[in-house]
């Protein structure tokens, strides 16, 4: 008869938990269909060349749009000039416009769909549906009375159920950004590699920031949900150093010095003052490792009266 | 394999293959925690001086108490503690003073529930899971591989009778299943002390029978059972050790008949009937311990209420010396009800 190990018990638990999480198939499908439904919004977009510069007009809603203006200076450069210089200023003014126009779905799709939709909404979201039922779910149910009475100390089963919280997260958040990127076509393409580092980390430090609420607090979703919605961003709104309390502020830093060269930045530089790549990759390390910590000796304390 | 263990089997599973469940001795070899097995009159379970509080609510105040191998009834209403006090020998709870030891180690210590098999009151489970894929999940959480986890789940499924009708989800079975399904989960590590919160709720008269012929098998092979209940007829067969719960104190612990003799003082009715009531009602009342003596309402016989441990030696001396044919005679309140419900101050159990 082999002797039993906490180290077999606790790989068991990992893989235990992370079935757990795959059981939750509701929160799985909302999931996937939350992802389907931004993809397909990406792909429409995309294929009606409306992720481009193309249908902007100036004024808004009446003027001509900037296709029109390129076809013009087009037209007006072919024109025959008597003055050279004139038609040189034509041919670079649409030079310049059409370079601008082959870029502008990448600055589209980042300002429109990366940091407003999946930065803002989509990425808390799927994380805290799986970080906060990796312990709030057995909490609601009652049913980690079976993994607290077992031989394994409570913080490993923190950092278990965490790292079986993980895989889902980045899977979800990673993955669903390539999904998304995939679907803008060239754009995509090169969004994704400009911005997975960004997610990775993020996911890393809201997932810790959830998994811990789900260790803590009686409602965890609804806490998570609150936060990510609200107090993120009105955090991440707030001027000077009070954004750095917010997650997302070091996310979209390290977003924004990935892509500065494609001329992504914050809307308001003045205001949104960023800090370096490292420093936020830094910090969301720091926020993660330390989360987790904090989370393992809190948990390891903590008694559930309601088990 | 221990000879005495291949007898093991509930009432009514005869048929069923033994199971082969390694012996006490073996399984002290298994458990690193526990180096040598506790020997026969070494506590198990200790708590010095234990308090726990709930907010401003006392769980359980100043409680002293040393469980041995064996089967230990907890006896109390609700709210008198014996949750409390399983929550904190299981390591679900710690103590605001005090300590909680089990085999010597702190009971909040993950190396402590290497020695506890905890039954809880609680009815939830993996509702999806099968009760063999459950009994395993908690094998392999304890650390074994999985060619031990599922030989150690058939055992304890054996064990408890379950081994037929396990491959069923939890969520289609009955409360007696539910309720042998978590025995088999506490057992399915062997562990020296089981917590059991209310085993016997919920299961008819015959599943009752083998569940109690399975913990006084557990209690032989030097197991020891501390099991709370509120039904005292079913504790009474199991046991008649004790330990009595009143607001958040220990009340009284021993064999129901100490407990008894300590409480000589209380007064104990008695109903007697003989040939010659008369007669034997005057030598009552001559005697110091007899402190109250009535006529039944049907005439046949009285009720006496009597104090100090001397009456019955006394009694016999007056039926011999009278020659008196005696007809009835029958102590009312000597069952665990009474002598609980003396206890604490008279409140009807639940």
């Amino acid at each position: 008869m082999s002797e039993p190990s906490a180290w077999r018990a606790w790989f068991y638990l990992v893989g235990h938990s992370w079935q757990r999480l795959a059981r939750a198939r509701l929160m799985i499908w909302l999931s996937l269909g939350l992802l389907g439904l931004f993809a397909l919004i990406v792909v429409v977009n995309h294929q009606t060349g409306r992720m481009s510069m193309a249908r902007w007009q100036m004024p808004r809603r009446s003027g001509v749009s900037y296709q029109d203006h390129l076809d013009n200076a087009v037209k007006a450069g072919s024109l025959l000039w008597t003055d050279p210089a004139q038609s040189i200023r034509f041919a670079v003014t649409g030079a310049v416009g059409g370079a601008i126009h082959d870029a502008s779905p990448f600055y589209i799709f980042s300002n429109g769909m990366i940091f407003s939709v999946f930065a803002t909404i989509l990425l808390p979201l799927w994380t805290l549906s799986f970080a906060t039922e990796g312990l709030g779910r057995p909490r609601e149910v009652g049913n980690l009375a079976w993994l607290l009475t077992r031989p394994l100390p409570r913080y490993s089963v923190y950092l278990a159920t965490f790292l079986a919280a993980l895989p889902w997260c980045l899977a979800l958040n990673v993955g669903g950004l390539w999904v998304l990127c995939a679907a803008a076509g060239t754009a995509g393409e090169r969004a994704f590699p400009l911005y997975w580092p960004g997610v990775l980390w993020g996911t890393l430090a809201f997932a810790a920031l959830f998994h811990l609420m789900g260790a803590c607090v009686r409602r965890p979703s609804l806490t998570a949900l609150l936060y990510a919605l609200f107090l993120e961003s009105i955090a991440g709104n707030l001027p000077r150093e009070f954004k750095r309390l917010s997650i997302s502020y070091y996310m979209r830093c390290l977003m924004f010095e990935r892509a500065e060269e494609y001329g992504i930045r914050p809307q308001n530089p003045s205001i949104y003052v960023t800090v370096s790549g490292a420093t936020a990759a830094w910090t969301l390390a720091c926020i993660t490792i330390g989360t987790i910590l904090v989370g393992m000796w809190v948990f390891s304390r903590r008694e559930y009266r309601d088990l | 394999m221990n000879t005495h263990e291949s007898n093991i089997a509930a009432p009514g599973l005869e048929e069923a293959p033994r199971p082969s469940v390694v012996s006490v001795a073996a399984r002290a070899e298994r458990t690193p925690a526990r180096e040598t097995p506790p020997l026969a009159d070494e506590p198990v379970l200790v708590f010095e001086q234990v308090s726990k509080w709930y907010g401003s609510v006392i769980g359980v105040n100043q409680v002293t108490l040393e469980i041995r191998p064996g089967i230990t009834g907890l006896v109390g209403h609700n709210g008198s503690g014996k949750s409390t006090l399983m929550r904190l020998a299981a390591g679900l709870a710690r103590p605001e003073l005090g300590r909680v030891l089990v085999g010597g180690l702190d009971a909040w210590s993950w190396e402590a529930k290497r020695n506890v098999g905890f039954c809880p009151d609680l009815d939830v489970f993996y509702e999806e899971m099968s009760g063999r894929g459950f009994i395993q999940t908690m094998a392999r959480l304890c650390g074994y591989t999985r060619a031990a986890a599922h030989r150690r789940a058939e055992d304890a499924l054996l064990l408890v009778g379950m081994a037929q009708r396990a491959r069923l989800p939890l969520a289609g079975y009955s409360k007696g299943m539910r309720q042998r399904v978590k025995l088999a989960q506490a057992l399915v590590h062997e562990p020296a002390l089981l917590l059991l919160d209310e085993p016997l709720s919920g299961i008819d008269p015959v599943g009752r029978r083998e569940m109690i012929a399975i913990f006084h098998e557990l209690a032989r092979r030097g197991t020891c059972l501390l099991i709370s209940s509120h039904e005292l007829d079913a504790l009474e067969r199991l046991t008649d050790r004790v330990a009595i719960m009143a607001a958040g104190r220990v009340a009284a612990v021993g064999a129901l008949t100490q407990i008894r003799d300590l409480l000589a003082d209380h007064p104990r009715s008695i109903r007697l009937a003989c040939d010659q009531d008369n007669l034997l009602a005057r030598r009552l009342l001559e005697m110091d311990e007899v402190v109250g003596l009535e006529r039944t309402p049907g005439g046949q016989g009285f009720l006496i209420s009597v104090r100090g441990r001397d009456f019955f030696q006394k009694l016999n001396r007056v039926v011999l010396d009278e020659n008196l044919e005696m007809r009835h005679m029958e102590t009312l309140d000597e069952s665990t009800e009474d002598i609980l419900d003396y206890l604490l101050g008279g409140r009807p159990s639940n």
